[in-house]
């Protein structure tokens, strides 16, 4: 039967057919394939790899952030209790130097009014003084008039002075 | 329920069609549609010889027939090396049983009543007929290289992206193509040969793709595709030689030593070799049956098909009734027969991989460890 039996011509061009194919295959086209497919497979495993650190990274970081943000609230509150706390200081102090103050202007005022009024007193003193002198002076100028007065005034401050003596 | 209706016209229309066609046919009083030209310069047109046209279809030829023409072939290159030297020409001079001189030498092909029948012969000058060394660019050979064009097309497409892509994922045919080859290199080579795929992976993928490519074209009925080659034994017989070579040049020491001097009690070796003789009759066997099962295969395949296209014809003289019903029947069935042809020329393309890698590592072992474990693997093979 023919169809049993190889044919020798196809059996010469299926070798040289399949030797070309083997060769061109061999050189350009399975080492390429393979080598780019392991390359593929490499890097999609790193990929994986990257990703799920990268997602523990971002998991870690996010707890971190939110550590600090706690962190801060807290700080931000004491912060803020203590500013109130200075806040209230600083009224406390300023009002109590103005106390101070005025009551240093109140006592400078008194003593200057004391003064004053010594002052005034002493005046006064000295101006009645001056008037009482004056009223005398023309009192005395009135009665000295004549020799008699003159002379009685003498006798009786003489006999003052005796008396006195 | 459209789905149904679609059907049911299809078969309708098919049933009419063929009727029409029928009509003609019979009116010109020549059923001679798929009918070879030798069976025209018949008496009897009408006649057909349901033989001659499945060997014509399953074997090898000058040329290659186009559809819708019977007389007309694609012409091929002749190559003989006969008595007196290389004589090259074209196969249209000899395809219609002409009688071709070149130079001073005559050829033609051989008829029926030779035992070189359909072969190139040389006339010699007393008469008789001559066969020279004959490497023609057949129709067989021509699908042949299409293929290795092809499967040339398929790996280096693969092969441009990984080097102007890198590590980009390839998508569409490329993808597939890629999908393909990870399928084999994972799925059979590297779970078979371990550490040593890379040495091997080569051949054995080229055997997938060759032979997965063969087999598809093989059933696309017009042109490029169409020629049962892996349905022919000289080329599955090429294929399961390599891998006899490759298993048996690349064997190992505890190879060999399992084949002379195998790990069994000493009565069944020594006064009488038989399990030695066992072993070495396997090593032949079990490329012989690589090259039976897809040469039978992938022949039957293309052998139904065609058995079921010729019942309309064989059918025709019974009247346009049975003619109708006929070709209904035997178009779904073909179609039927093509699909499932289209999984075994998967599958064939694969399990000839998969037993050749088989084989390949049975030739790899090295110490007792190893061996249980290709032993294991090799079960399956023995029942497929």
């Amino acid at each position: 039967m023919e169809l049993f039996t190889p044919d020798f011509g196809l059996v010469f061009w299926m070798f040289v057919a399949f030797a070309i194919l083997f060769i061109a295959l061999y050189k350009w086209g399975w080492p390429i394939i393979l080598k780019g497919v392991e390359a593929r497979a490499d890097l999609i495993d790193k990929g994986v790899e990257y990703a799920q650190n990268a997602k523990e990274q971002l998991d870690n970081a996010r707890q971190e952030a939110d550590k600090y943000i706690a962190d801060a609230r807290h700080r931000e509150a004491d912060i803020l209790r203590e500013a109130d706390k200075m806040k209230t200081q600083i009224i406390e102090e300023a009002r109590e130097a103005a106390r101070a103050e005025a009551k240093k202007v109140m006592d400078a005022a008194k003593v200057s009014i004391d003064q004053e009024r010594k002052q005034a007193e002493q005046e006064l003193r000295n101006q009645v003084s001056a008037f009482a002198l004056a009223v005398a002076d023309k009192v005395v100028r009135n009665e000295m008039s004549d020799e008699k007065a003159q002379k009685r005034l003498v006798d009786t401050l003489i006999n003052e002075m005796e008396k006195n003596n | 329920m459209s789905k149904i209706f679609r059907i049911f016209l299809i078969a309708v229309m098919m049933t009419v069609g063929s009727l029409a066609a029928y009509s003609i046919a019979g009116s010109e009083n020549a059923v001679d549609v798929a009918v070879d030209n030798r069976q025209d310069e018949k008496e009897d047109p009408a006649k057909i010889d349901p033989k001659a046209i499945i060997f014509e279809h399953l074997g090898d030829g000058y040329g290659w027939e186009v559809p819708f023409n019977h007389h007309m072939r694609i012409p091929l290159p002749v190559i003989v090396f006969g008595k007196t030297g290389l004589h090259c020409f074209s196969s249209s001079h000899i395809t219609h049983g002409q009688t071709y001189t070149d130079g001073s030498v005559s050829f033609k092909i051989a008829g029926d009543d030779s035992k070189y029948n359909g072969k190139v012969v040389e006339i010699l000058p007393d008469g008789t007929e001559y066969r020279p060394w004959d490497i023609s660019i057949t129709k067989n050979v021509c699908a042949l290289f299409i293929s290795i064009l092809l499967v040339m097309w398929a790996v280096f497409s693969v092969a441009r992206w990984h080097k102007r892509m890198g590590t980009k994922a390839p998508r569409k045919v490329v993808g597939a193509i890629e999908a393909l080859i990870t399928f084999i290199y994972d799925g059979v080579i590297t779970p078979t040969l371990g550490k040593r795929s890379a040495k091997f992976a080569p051949y054995l993928l080229t055997v997938f793709f060759f032979i997965l490519f063969m087999n598809l074209m093989g059933l696309i009925v017009v042109f490029p595709g169409g020629a049962n080659l892996t349905g022919n034994i000289a080329v599955t017989l090429v294929l399961s030689v390599l891998t006899f070579l490759v298993t048996n040049l690349f064997g190992t020491k505890h190879y060999w030593k399992e084949v002379f001097w195998p790990d069994v009690p000493l009565w069944l070796k020594f006064p009488l070799p038989i399990m030695p003789v066992i072993e070495i009759f396997g090593v032949f066997t079990k490329p012989a049956a690589l090259t039976v099962r897809l040469f039978a295969n992938m022949m039957g395949g293309h052998m139904i098909v065609i058995v079921l296209t010729l019942l309309i014809f064989i059918f025709a003289a019974m009247g346009p009734v049975v003619i109708g019903a006929t070709t209904v029947v035997s178009v779904l069935f073909s179609i039927f027969m093509l699909l499932i042809d289209v999984l075994v020329s998967f599958i064939q393309a694969y399990v000839f991989t998969m037993l050749s890698t088989l084989f390949i590592a049975f030739g790899q072992e090295e110490g007792e460890h190893n061996k249980h474990e290709a032993n294991h693997k090799l079960d399956p093979a023995e029942a497929a």
